[in-house]
């Protein structure tokens, strides 16, 4: 939203302690990228909003997902990866299916992910990228995703434990998780799958290791 | 019939209620479920969010065993559903390397689309045995078992009627609704619970509103979101139900309560004003 103007006479004006950043001075290289790894055609975004407004959770982004794409267009990517936009979307799939020119929004807010977790940006939204993290985490050490050991390894990051001691939830949590043991929806243990070997194989192929 | 399954992960935890109805509902309209052999993970938004290939790879190694055992996927788990034709169709376009051998030409159904079927709807009609007279529900869908059409070739992906017309076969009021495909939030709650209390909320409560007393479901995580948040509210509970719940319902004689103790939400009250159990 810095880009508003909101005093006109000082439209113009330049301001030396707030420098606006200039539309077209990126090239088009890091469109072109992003157009190349995702198969989608984002030049074709005319701004028509409908994404946004289909979106359900575009109010608690900073970044509403057509001004995004606006984004990849003109190139400012470090805004992109620190946004809470690209961690907030639930990939519900809403604003890829009333695209106009298909532009698939979601794949796009997908690969965005995948940049922000491999450079050096912490995510705005930490949690959710470390909870993204921590399924992977058990995928690889198990095959398959059992929810007691999915919240266990979550809960017992370091960062997260510390936030919920102090925002006074962990009781809360552990209550609701003894009412699903008690409920029977907890399984403590499920087998692996037996195809662990390689899955593993898999992954650390996907991550550039030699194997 | 024979046909492979692919349960997911969920089915073997949070929903093993979803995964005893199945295999009960399936026995009596006399189709084989064969578990896919060894089946692992899907990846689901993870994958998906930190490492394209492996949500490519992850689910093809399931379409491989498949292929291999040479019979069609049915996957009852709206997200797993969505990642295999994902996958499949990535592999068709030979974008990503795949360690097995997989071409992606399998087909690969959801459970409530095959179930649609008119062939077997109609065998779910001689099926039931105690129509479920007087029950309001509204179905819904959620988001990855519709949504991007490109993928999940559903065609009326804003009013799905799948589910709708399943359960009207068991004889219980379908209501028409707008919220049918609207996101419930999915797992952002584990970390922003604000922002999935507030979509959940306002599903069951237009659900409410549109005069259903219970939701239908076939999406896990729908299900444990709805189901969930209505631990601490003990006034107007809706209960959210499983298809394959409904369904082995009205396939049995008389209903035992034991069934539904994996709900929050109770529905043995619901059920029992109703004569259904």
């Amino acid at each position: 939203m810095q880009n508003i103007i909101s005093d006109l006479d000082q439209a113009h004006e330049h301001d030396p302690g707030k420098k606006r950043k200039l539309i077209g001075d990126r090239g088009d290289f890091f469109l072109n990228r992003m157009q190349g790894e995702t198969g989608v055609n984002i030049s074709a975004c005319y701004q028509c909003e409908r994404c946004t407004n289909a979106c359900p959770v575009s109010h608690f982004m900073d970044i509403k997902p057509h001004q995004a794409i606006r984004y990849v267009q003109l190139g400012w990517r470090e805004d992109l990866l620190k946004s809470s936009t690209i961690w907030i979307c639930l990939s519900c799939e809403m604003c890829t299916t009333y695209c106009p020119n298909e532009v698939d929004v979601a794949e796009i807010i997908h690969h965005l992910r995948n940049m922000a977790v491999h450079s050096p940006i912490t995510p705005k939204e930490k949690n959710l990228a470390v909870f993204h993290q921590t399924f992977l985490e058990v995928l690889r050490k198990y095959g398959r995703i059992n929810e007691f050991r999915l919240m266990n390894a979550y809960y017992l990051k370091p960062d997260i434990l510390h936030e919920r001691i102090k925002n006074k939830t962990l009781k809360e949590d552990l209550l609701l998780g003894m009412t699903l043991l008690r409920k029977g929806r907890l399984k403590l243990f499920t087998p692996k799958s037996r195809a662990i070997k390689e899955i593993k194989k898999a992954y650390s192929q996907t991550r550039g290791e030699i194997v | 019939m024979r046909l492979s399954f692919y349960p997911g992960c969920s089915l073997e935890g949070m929903a093993n209620d979803y995964a005893r109805s199945i295999d009960t509902v399936f026995r009596d309209l006399g189709i084989d479920l064969v578990e896919i052999e060894d089946w692992s993970c899907c990846g689901a938004t993870a994958a998906h969010s930190l490492s394209q290939t492996m949500s490519v790879v992850l689910p093809a190694r399931n379409l491989a065993v498949a292929e291999k055992m040479g019979l069609d996927i049915v996957s009852p788990c709206a997200m797993c559903f969505n990642r295999l034709r994902f996958s499949q169709n990535m592999i068709r376009k030979k974008v990503f390397d795949i360690p097995w051998h997989v071409t992606g030409e399998i087909r690969v159904h959801d459970m409530t689309r095959f179930m649609a079927e008119p062939s077997m709807i109609k065998s779910i009609k001689k099926r039931v045995l105690k129509p479920l007279n007087g029950l309001r529900v509204v179905c819904y869908y959620g988001c990855q078992m519709v949504r991007p059409p490109k993928i999940t070739g559903y065609t009326d992906y804003e009013n799905p009627q799948t589910m709708d017309r399943i359960i009207a076969t068991t004889g219980a009021q379908v209501i028409d609704w707008s919220y049918k495909s609207t996101c419930c939030g999915a797992s952002i709650g584990i970390a922003r619970r604000e922002i999935q209390e507030s979509l959940t909320r306002r599903i069951l409560q237009k659900a409410q509103q549109a005069g259903a007393e219970a939701i239908v479901v076939s999406c896990p995580l729908c299900q444990s979101n709805l189901d969930i948040i209505q631990k601490d509210r003990s006034d107007r509970r809706t209960p959210i139900f499983y298809f394959t719940e409904l369904l082995r319902l009205s396939f049995m004689e008389s209903g035992d309560p034991k069934l539904f103790k994996m709900h929050f939400a109770d529905p043995v009250s619901l059920l029992k004003a109703k004569r259904l159990l």
